[in-house]
């Protein structure tokens, strides 16, 4: 260490001008940094269920629907079957938009007085004008159910406008494109926009809103609650400033790689900022202390760093072991990118605290000298008198603390099973806004818009394997929540019934092949089914996401699919479903792989630090007790396990230890100087334990205020953390002395030499 | 289209002459050369066409249709496919008023079809059956002359007020000497080229101008259609019999 602090100082201005020089480079690409809230792009490439919904994307016009519903008194309105028109064709246009279905382009298939008609249901250059033209396609269009709730609500206040977005182009994009489109005509009916696309779009813009809005106040309040903890400018913008430039650098290297910025990574900079400042307080602090001792700034810096750089370099390397964790085997991508790119954002962080910060130092002249954490001490001030009265209690009552510890963790444990999962991406939103209020309305009206798909392999001409489709499809209908199933076997069935056979599928071949002609060539086909004819698709809707029904949906398919004993076709079920259950599956598997590592690594580090096993598991009590009360918290307060609050428990073990770290530590040292274990951890609350206490107000506040944020796992992620911090840091300051105490463990000294107990004072 | 015979075999008669020269020499005026263009395409009085419709999607794959169209004037038109077997006998007949049967065999029935689906596509192709239409593009467009060099008139067609019609524009090459068209550009309704015909192999059959190969390219959804003329027969009288309901199923 002595070594490396000689070299730093000696590179000292060099340090400082490549800092700089490095964060407006990194700084300039952080232009191009994008924002991906696409969920479902942060799915492996290789799950088989992916693939094969990727598969059907791409084959059969994208998954991806982009919907715009007009709400009026009565959609059939001269006015509004214009509007759709209108809207339809200029959708048409949009580069990326593969399909679009509206009523005035669906395709409809009728007998009429002259015949049978295989159009539109609207002819669009000979729009209804009359009252009476839009009474007639209003019963008809209602007396349809391939119209009726779907792309009309059953009351007829509603109707759809639906785009089908190729699966290769930026979403968020057409989105945007499209909604312009919509603004531009100001429509008197009332606007909704719905389906993936449209969610993507706005979480984006809440994403950036969080962004620009909570960032500013995290560091506006830390600086506050920093400056009034230790009254000295300096000693609070140079952390800040450090954290400012680990976040700048993570950012620009994000941007280099092209890795955007995801519905969970969107946290790094929160967490930088509330975890980073940390590193280079120390080092600031240090440098203070040693003022008195009359030496030049430049020796001062060194032994500062001298001091200071192996616990700021554990510290460092624990939270980060928290990080790593979610880097190996994560399901989603995104989860191992947060996992890589926060644990690069605190080695900055560590690495500018140890160059770049005391560089900064032995450059400047301080004009008023920082209140230090020993002298903040010795004033016995409220907080100190407060931490020797812990102290005491802790040490007279180690066994109640110990016994009210295990009382709240069976608490927790009645509550753990309680905790509900959630993937559904809705679940982000806010329930006032627009885009929660839009699906409920589509939910109601229409059955919801989550793809639920099966795939059908066989000759599809073949009118054994269409009715097969259409057995599969009424048995869909029969399930809960299932809404709007379709293949092309109802076109078929349709045509048939134009030809005055009914509405069943014809018994041969040419005779489907003969009603096939007709079809071929509408959009809805390749929608339906792939050119060759060997390949189909059954599409159907959820209403919900619920992952519980969702299994049992899945499964429910799947038994079905089992019985049909036809060897001439294969049915393979697809869509939103299975990926939400693997996204769930992998969601369990994430927390407990990643718990299990976190705990691992710092395991490690303790017994490193304390040299004896012994010492490695008490340290870890507290953050064992600090998991059980936020998964408790979890389950009671129904805060649901989704892929933001998933990282808490690694998180907080990751930054909780430094906690545990800095108590052992000046534990130790103290019981080697004291004459009884009471004065040593009176001392040691008196100076590890207020910093903690100060460490947790402020991160706690820090956290805190992502409760404001738009984005719900956000929100949920900052309520966790913040008591993770009070958790862990009152477990370090109670609990952690109170096992020490009782077991007496010997990592920490020779208990024996005090004879008389310090129970009697 | 009796009365555009005359014209037809003023153009005859030109093209006998060497038009070459004389087109050269004679300047028209774009609605000339539009009415010109006209009476090329709808010259015969009758023709009997087999055609090899070949559809190629947009990774290169084709489908093969054959079928035989017999067409008398400008408005009476049948439409018979004889393969893919799948196919086979499917035939539509058009009639003036935008009257057109459908059959089909495997049914053995015969339903009348409504009229206002002109911009659907014609069984599959890149084609629609507004494109389909034995249509007079003076009727239904004003010419502006874009262009003349050597060997091309270039019109810009845009569509009559009160034409219903897909295409906000198009784009019309004519060949100078003969009057064919031999490319057609086809621009959306906000004025993007999405469609492209060409078309070659333009020879004097019977006394007619026909190409014998032509092509719908769909550039939005990457999709072409070739149409090969296999056997051409013009004024054979064709008997109206043939242009009825009952003829379809036979």
């Amino acid at each position: 260490m002595k070594k490396f602090a000689e070299i730093v100082l000696k590179l000292r201005t060099a340090i400082v001008v490549t800092t700089v020089v490095v964060t407006l480079i990194l700084g300039y690409f952080i232009k191009d940094l994008k924002i991906n809230p696409d969920i479902f792009s942060y799915l492996p490439k290789n799950d088989p269920v992916v693939k094969l919904f990727d598969y059907i994307g791409e084959k059969y016009g994208g998954n991806y629907l982009a919907i715009v519903a007009l709400e009026t008194d009565d959609v059939f309105s001269k006015e509004t079957i214009e509007r759709v028109n209108q809207l339809t064709n200029e959708f048409k246009l949009v580069d990326g938009v593969s399909y679009v279905t509206s009523l005035t382009n669906i395709l409809d298939i009728k007998k009429g007085e002259d015949g049978i008609e295989i159009g539109k249901l609207i002819d669009e250059y000979n729009l209804p004008q009359t009252d009476e033209e839009l009474k007639k396609l209003k019963s008809y269009t209602l007396s349809k159910d391939i119209y009726r709730g779907r792309l009309v609500s059953p009351d007829s206040k509603v109707t759809l406008i639906i785009c089908r977005l190729r699966e290769d182009v930026n979403k968020i994009e057409v989105a945007r494109q499209l909604k312009e489109i919509v603004k531009k005509m100001n429509l008197k009916a009332k606007v909704h926009y719905s389906g993936l696309p449209f969610q993507f779009l706005d979480l984006t813009e809440i994403i950036l809103n969080d962004l620009k809005f909570l960032v500013p106040i995290v560091s506006l309040l830390i600086i506050i609650s920093l400056f009034f903890s230790f009254r000295s400018l300096r000693g609070v913008l140079l952390p800040m400033v450090s954290v400012l430039i680990s976040t700048i650098w993570t950012l620009g290297i994000m941007s280099i790689l092209r890795v955007p910025l995801t519905v969970i990574s969107d946290i790094i900079p929160v967490i930088l900022v509330a975890v980073g400042t940390a590193y280079s307080i120390h080092v600031v602090s240090k440098f203070d202390e040693e003022l008195s001792s009359g030496e030049d700034k430049i020796k001062r810096a060194q032994s500062a760093l001298n001091e200071v750089g192996v616990p700021v370099i554990l510290a460092g390397v624990t939270t980060i072991a928290g990080f790593i964790s979610f880097v190996f085997g994560s399901y989603l991508t995104a989860i191992s990118q947060f996992g890589i790119f926060s644990s690069l954002g605190i080695l900055f962080a560590l690495i500018i605290s140890l160059t770049f910060t005391p560089s900064v130092l032995s450059l400047s002249s301080p004009k008023r000298k920082m209140i230090t954490l020993s002298e903040n001490f010795s004033k016995k001030n409220g907080v100190a008198r407060f931490m020797d009265k812990i102290g005491e209690w802790v040490l007279t009552n180690e066994k109640a603390v110990i016994v009210c510890a295990t009382i709240v963790v069976v608490l927790c444990f009645i509550g753990i099973p309680k905790i509900e999962r959630r993937v559904d991406m809705l679940d982000y939103f806010r329930p006032k806004n627009p885009i929660r209020i839009t699906e409920e309305m589509m939910q109601k009206k229409f059955g919801g818009s989550v793809p639920v798909q099966i795939l059908v392999k066989g000759d599809i001409q073949d009118p054994s394997v269409l009715k097969q489709m259409k057995k599969i499809e009424d048995f869909l209908k029969t399930q809960d929540n299932v809404h709007n199933p379709q293949s092309v076997a109802d076109l078929i069935e349709e045509m048939n019934d134009v030809m005055d056979e009914g509405r069943m599928i014809p018994d041969s071949r040419d005779k489907v092949s003969n009603l096939w002609f007709l079809l071929e060539g509408e959009d809805i086909m390749s929608q339906l089914v792939n050119p060759e004819k060997t390949e189909a698709v059954i599409q159907a809707t959820l209403g919900s996401v619920d992952t519980k029904r969702g299994r049992k949906l899945i499964k429910s398919i799947d038994d079905y699919i089992k019985k049909i004993n036809d060897p001439s076709v294969t049915f393979i079920q697809a869509g939103i479903p299975m990926i939400y259950r693997n996204l769930d599956d992998s969601i369990i598997n994430s927390q407990i792989r990643s718990l299990i590592i976190a705990l691992i690594l710092v395991f490690i580090s303790l017994v490193f630090l304390s040299h004896s096993i012994t010492g490695g598991l008490i340290g870890l009590t507290p953050i064992v007790f600090t998991l059980m009360v936020i998964f408790g918290f979890m389950g009671f307060a129904k805060i649901p396990l989704d892929i933001a609050t998933v990282l808490v428990g690694s998180i907080s073990i990751g930054i909780g230890i430094d906690y545990s770290i800095h108590c052992v530590s000046r534990f130790r040292k103290e019981f080697e100087k004291s004459s009884s274990e009471l004065e040593a951890l009176d001392k040691t609350l008196e100076t590890t334990g207020k910093a903690i206490l100060i460490n947790v107000l402020t991160v706690t506040m820090g956290f805190l205020v992502l409760v404001l944020a738009e984005l719900v796992p956000l929100r949920r992620f900052g309520i966790l953390v913040a008591i993770t911090m009070v958790s862990s840091g009152i477990g370090a300051i109670t609990l952690l002395p109170a096992i020490i105490l009782f077991s007496k463990a010997g990592f920490i000294g020779d208990f024996s030499r005090f004879i008389n107990g310090a129970k009697n004072v | 289209m009796k009365k555009n015979i005359p014209f037809f075999m003023i153009v005859g008669l030109l093209l006998l002459a060497n038009i070459k020269v004389l087109a050269q020499e004679k300047i028209f005026n774009a609605n000339e050369i539009l009415s010109k263009v006209d009476d090329v395409v709808n010259a015969p009085k009758d023709q009997t066409i087999k055609l090899k419709l070949i559809l190629i999607d947009k990774e290169g794959k084709e489908e093969v249709r054959e079928l035989i169209m017999f067409q008398k004037g400008s408005e009476k038109r049948v439409v018979k496919f004889i393969s893919p077997a799948s196919q086979k006998g499917i035939a539509f007949l058009s009639l003036p008023d935008d009257i057109m049967y459908l059959y089909l065999p495997a049914f053995k029935k015969t339903r009348r079809i409504a009229s206002h689906i002109k911009n659907t596509k014609f069984a599959g192709t890149d084609f629609t059956y507004e494109d389909m239409e034995a249509k007079k593009y003076s009727e239904k467009y004003i010419p502006e002359l874009l262009k003349k060099d050597e060997s091309h008139y270039i019109l810009q067609l845009k569509p009559k007020d009160g034409v219903k019609t897909d295409y906000s524009k198009l784009i019309v090459w004519v060949r100078a000497d003969n009057f064919y068209p031999t490319r057609i550009e086809f621009y959306d309704k906000s004025n993007n080229l999405y469609k492209v015909m060409t078309r070659e192999k333009i020879e004097k059959v019977g006394g007619y101008w026909i190409s014998k190969e032509s092509e719908m390219e769909d550039l939005k959804a990457k999709h072409k259609t070739k149409m090969i003329v296999v056997d051409i027969k013009f004024d054979s009288n064709l008997s109206d019999e043939i242009f009825t309901e009952r003829y379809l199923s036979r």
